[in-house]
């Protein structure tokens, strides 16, 4: 437990460059061919041939690539976390219904404040800054929602319906703002609610970096707590765990990363659930020490794969990044409660 | 030296609904305590209280003098471990891991074992003779396994106190025996205070050095041979259907 095995350190260092092949082919694809080491070149600094060239690498392709490790990374963390405190192998932002909570948070930050009158310009909140406090309010609002009741509900599938159930209040709170917003907001939000790597702009991501850069390296810290997690609440506080406070701590390191990824990428689905299995499976551990960097590299890597399909040659438009998300994630899940029998009486 | 144990004033119970009111226990010598009770009595709810996984209503509970229910988890941790019933689906964690949880309170934050931490780990892996299966998943163990494992990530933690709540529910006979022999030498050869929930009582008359019987409403302090000579178990269940025999030392049905 002490010494990561070699197989362990094997995987990672595969991860890792798995991590740069795939960053540098999510750069290189797309409706414009640029030979690959002309982006190499562009990279280094070097006067590009075309103008456009540039202006695509830099304003498009390079934080679209950077999103999808941002979003990868903070996601699948999440996921691991609210698994690991949940006691709930199917726990996860998207399907426990705080990426709903975000989008809520969000959808009253574009579409709300018009609908009471006011114009978000008009009263001069910083849009980028304004989207990410009303989405983490918007999660951190569920999280709470479902904390507090979790302790009555003891089986995870009443959790999980529960969170479902969440989701489908706020999608029908979002219809009705919909139903009184103007056309060109309708427009906006809807076009986030399909998880767009490609409208995150430089700003956001200067926003978004080092958050995500907190979030998760916090959420490292948090892995020996998490491991006593494992042995159920009693133990963890018998063990010296401060359990209001760790778990203050693994909800707030969620919330921030869950609402400020889906303020700008717009919900994800699904990959929060998948990476964390992935990486125990591909580990053969529980332990956080271990899980905690393996789920960040996989979450990369799958997150660069979905949105390197989304783009596939030949397409002129990007399919939406949730769309393949759920495709690749949602046959994963239903195989993992196939394969675990015992899942609803894990707790 | 045993350790002195002083239970004052003490009102337990959840949402300021009293289970067990003004509770006062004093030990001196007693090493190895059975609480002894029916079901719904508060067995539970006292140790989980003086645990410090439940917060007392009102009341002190002092273990060598030191005031346990004033200490920040981390602290509780070096002086007292516990054992409850088995859990499982706990995920991939070999038994050796699991005992070496033992030594969270010790660790620093990333939780690295140190040379010491894995004697502390072998000793108490040897203890409980899990040699042969250190290796295994938790998950994958008998309930008497797991136990016994648990048992041993207590020992691991290495605490001069250990508090056990009905250690030996779903044990079979020979499961249960080895449990409370391997108690017995803890208290005899570690110098450690035992205290034990349990419905196993006549092996427990048998092994403690006292029994705290919660009976009505109360809480008192008994040798094992008081409990047989006043009849203290028939008193218990207060049934039709059995009666405790004092030569036999044994229950009997009427």
């Amino acid at each position: 437990m002490d010494q990561p095995s070699n197989k362990i350190k094997f995987t990672l260092i595969t991860l890792f460059i798995g991590t740069l092949i795939f960053f540098g082919l999510d750069l290189f694809l797309g409706s414009v061919h640029i030979p690959f080491h002309k982006i190499v070149s562009i990279l280094f600094g070097h006067a590009p041939e075309k103008e456009s060239w540039q202006i695509i690498i830099f304003q498009s392709r390079l934080p679209r690539a950077f999103s999808a490790v941002l979003c990868g990374s903070a996601l699948s963390v999440c996921g691991l976390q609210m698994q690991t405190l949940f006691r709930n192998p199917l726990a996860g932002p998207y399907i426990l219904g705080i990426s709903s909570g975000a989008g809520l948070g969000v959808a009253i930050f574009i579409m709300g404040i018009s609908f009471l009158g006011i114009s978000a310009t008009g009263i001069n909140i910083p849009t980028n800054e304004g989207i990410i406090v009303a989405s983490i309010l918007g999660s951190l609002g569920v999280l709470a929602i479902l904390l507090s009741v979790i302790k009555r509900l003891k089986d995870i599938m009443t959790v999980l319906i529960l969170g479902i159930m969440i989701g489908s209040v706020i999608t029908a709170i979002i219809g009705i703002i919909q139903y009184f917003s103007h056309d060109a907001q309708l427009k906006s939000f809807i076009m986030w609610t399909m998880g767009n790597l490609n409208a995150v702009t430089n700003d956001q991501l200067m926003l978004l970096t080092p958050i995500v850069f907190i979030g998760v390296t916090l959420s490292f810290i948090a892995s020996k707590n998490l491991n006593a997690y494992l042995l159920g609440e009693a133990y963890a506080k018998s063990l010296g765990v401060n359990i209001k406070r760790s778990r203050i701590v693994i909800i707030l390191i969620t919330s921030v990363l869950t609402g400020s990824i889906t303020a700008f990428c717009g919900p994800i689905g699904f990959i929060g659930i998948v990476v964390p299995h992935l990486a125990r499976m591909l580990s053969n551990s529980s332990d956080h020490r271990i899980l905690t960097p393996l789920t960040v590299l996989l979450g990369i890597n799958i997150l660069l794969i979905s949105d390197i399909i989304s783009q596939l040659p030949g397409l002129d438009q990007n399919l939406p990044l949730n769309s393949i998300t759920s495709l690749i994630g949602i046959p994963f899940i239903i195989w993992i409660i196939l394969k675990n029998k015992k899942i609803a009486n894990l707790n | 030296m045993s350790k002195s144990i002083n239970i004052s004033a003490l009102n337990i119970g959840y949402d300021k609904k009293n289970i067990l009111t003004n509770i006062n226990l004093t030990s001196n010598e007693g090493k190895m305590i059975g609480v002894f009770g029916r079901n719904g009595q508060g067995k539970s709810t006292l140790l989980k209280t003086i645990s410090g996984l439940l917060p007392p209503i009102s009341g002190q509970f002092y273990f060598d003098k030191i005031n346990v229910l004033a200490l920040s988890e981390k602290e509780r941790a070096k002086l007292l471990s516990i054992v409850s019933t088995t859990q499982s689906g706990i995920g991939a964690i070999t038994v050796k891991d699991y005992v070496a949880f033992g030594r969270f309170p010790y660790t620093n934050w990333l939780g690295i074992n140190k040379a010491k931490d894995y004697q502390e780990i072998n000793k108490a892996i040897e203890l409980c003779k899990l040699q042969d299966f250190a290796n295994r998943n938790y998950d994958e163990l008998s309930d008497g396994e797991k136990q016994k494992v648990n048992i041993a990530r207590a020992i691991a933690q290495n605490t001069p106190l250990i508090i056990l709540d009905e250690p030996t529910v779903h044990l079979d006979l020979i499961n249960k025996v080895e449990v409370f022999k391997l108690l017995k030498e803890l208290v005899k050869t570690h110098n450690k205070t035992v205290i034990i929930s349990t419905h196993q009582m006549e092996y427990a008359l048998q092994i403690c050095d006292e029994i705290w019987l919660i009976n009505e409403g109360k809480v008192e302090s008994l040798s094992p041979s008081e409990i047989i000579e006043k009849e203290k178990l028939t008193a218990l269940f207060n049934d039709d259907l059995i009666h405790f025999d004092k030569a036999s030392q044994s229950f009997r049905l009427k």
